[in-house]
């Protein structure tokens, strides 16, 4: 009981700061694309006298990146519907010409701006509407989940190895004799911390498969019936074989950290 | 220059120096050399084993063993240092979640000597302590004298330079006494091991030609 409780203490902290970082991966990758999706879906509605090219556009501000006429027959067919033929061809021709207008990059709301003023300079075009704030909004909105998620993690990552550092000392203390002993009859630190780093390389391994296990089912069982678009669409994005190996990396990184912390925080031959 | 052990004015102290426990001492001690130490009880005897070790640095003066200055010996030199010396000490020190075998061998194991290599030497070693058939017990099951006959054992492993000695004979009999003592004098007969024993009585038969120092307020004495 006390061996498997001593474990636990081990590797639950451990656990914690690899979901973390398996947490963050994924929402990384899967929020990677949403905001790519963000950034491609948003357009400019652009009102001109006359008809436009992109090269126009492009002149007068760079980063404009797409031009697309909306058909102005369809506009006009659903506007007057039951109008005369002759009416028809009249409000076609007083009708201005409407685009949609992508652009190569993000851009915040100021820079949005600019670029309205700048397409409104010239003569022919009459109004330019950017959307603006609904589409910053949502972007920002998205920007500062990732911030707190961010925050929240490190949080995690530190009391966990915090913990992870303690239940070395328990296990140092543990093991203090035998390690003063073999000391003064000159064993090297490997040796000495043999029995350490044996069990915290094993925890490592134990972590890491059960953090893999977690996010396996996630991505085969949970994200398959989540009913959530996003994740059903990107499930191969949710968990990467190689994040086992990324994790193991971290978990056995931390472990080797934690051991020599505990090691060399017995200092002084002083007694 | 052949002395493996020189200490100069050696001042040693514990609570960081505030309660001093040898002060002034000089002596030398030659390859070879079998030096018994006596004094009372509290006197400092244990103390100077352990600065002799490097567990505690001397305080003031100088301390050089094995040509290294024990006041200024980095952690990489005292590890190597401490692999040429064999330690006895008064309270054992055993391993207890390892077998009598495994601890007579540490030495060995530290010095990378391969698994075989360890069991005939542990086997050796035990058969010379008279303890062959505990090989495979575990320290706690053995008696205070059988502990310290393992200690003895652990400590000659590797034919050290240096044998320091802590009351090695103190929860013996006079047969197991006698077996320890015949043990060390072959040691330094045979292979020209410096040996220091701290006794609270020196052995009346002992063959070999022998140094006695005398700890007492603070001092060491040699007698002659
Ligand atoms: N770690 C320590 N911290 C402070 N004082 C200590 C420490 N170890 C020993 N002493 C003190 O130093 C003095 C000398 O102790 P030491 O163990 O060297 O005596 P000794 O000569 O070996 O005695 P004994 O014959 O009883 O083994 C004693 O007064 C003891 O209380
Ligand atoms: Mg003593």
């Amino acid at each position: 009981m006390k061996f498997i409780k001593n474990h636990l203490m081990f590797i639950l902290p451990l656990m914690a700061i690899l979901l973390g970082i398996e947490f963050y991966l994924v929402f990384d990758r899967t929020t990677d694309s949403y905001e790519k999706g963000l950034k491609e879906g948003y357009t400019m509605l652009v009102v001109a006298k006359k008809p436009v090219t992109l090269q126009k556009l492009r002149q007068l501000n760079p980063h404009i990146a797409t031009l697309e006429a909306i058909k102005r027959e369809q506009i006009v067919s659903e506007v007057a519907q039951g109008v005369s033929k002759q009416s028809k061809k009249e409000i076609l021709a007083a009708l201005p010409y409407f685009y949609n207008v992508g652009l190569d990059s993000y851009l915040g709301t100021a820079a949005l701006e600019k670029i309205k003023k700048d397409l409104e300079k010239d003569s022919t075009i009459k109004r330019v509407e950017t959307f603006g704030s609904s589409y910053s909004s949502a972007y920002r909105l998205f920007a500062f989940i990732k911030f707190l998620l961010k925050v929240f993690i490190g949080f995690m990552g530190v009391v966990s190895l915090f913990l992870i550092i303690k239940q070395m000392e328990i296990w140092k203390y543990a093991h203090r004799e035998r390690m003063q002993v073999m000391e003064i009859f000159g064993a090297p630190l490997m040796l000495r911390a043999g029995v350490l780093f044996k069990v915290a390389i094993f925890d490592a391994f134990i972590a890491t498969l059960l953090t893999s296990a977690v996010f396996l089912y996630v991505k085969f069982v949970w994200a398959a019936q989540s009913g959530i678009d996003l994740m059903m669409q990107k499930q191969d994005d949710l968990f990467k074989m190689t994040d086992m190996a990324i994790l193991l990396g971290v978990a056995l990184l931390l472990v080797i950290v934690a051991v020599y912390t505990v090691v060399f925080s017995n200092k002084g031959v002083q007694e | 220059m052949s002395n493996v052990i020189s200490a100069k004015n050696l001042t040693l102290a514990y609570d960081n120096g505030r309660k001093e426990i040898i002060k002034n001492a000089s002596f030398n001690i030659k390859k070879g050399d079998f030096v018994f130490i006596t004094g009372p009880s509290g006197s400092g005897k244990s103390t100077l084993l352990k600065s002799l070790y490097g567990q505690l640095k001397p305080k003031e003066g100088n301390l050089v063993v094995g040509g290294r200055d024990l006041a200024n010996i980095s952690p990489r030199q005292l590890q190597e240092l401490r692999t040429h010396m064999g330690i006895i000490f008064q309270d054992y020190k055993l391993i207890n979640e390892w077998t009598v075998a495994k601890n007579v061998v540490l030495p060995l194991m530290i010095a990378g000597y391969s698994l075989d290599v360890q069991e005939t030497q542990a086997h050796r070693l035990l058969k010379h302590v008279k303890l062959s058939e505990h090989a495979d017990k575990y320290p706690l099951e053995l008696s205070g004298g059988e502990q310290q006959r393992v200690g003895v054992a652990r400590a000659l492993a590797k034919n050290p330079v240096v044998i320091l000695a802590d009351e090695p004979t103190g929860n013996l009999d006079d047969y197991s006494s006698n077996v320890i003592w015949d043990l060390m004098e072959n040691a330094c007969q045979q292979l020209e091991t410096t040996v220091l024993v701290v006794t609270h009585k020196i052995p009346t038969i002992f063959s070999l030609p022998y140094r006695h120092f005398i700890i007492e307020s603070k001092g060491v004495y040699e007698v002659h």
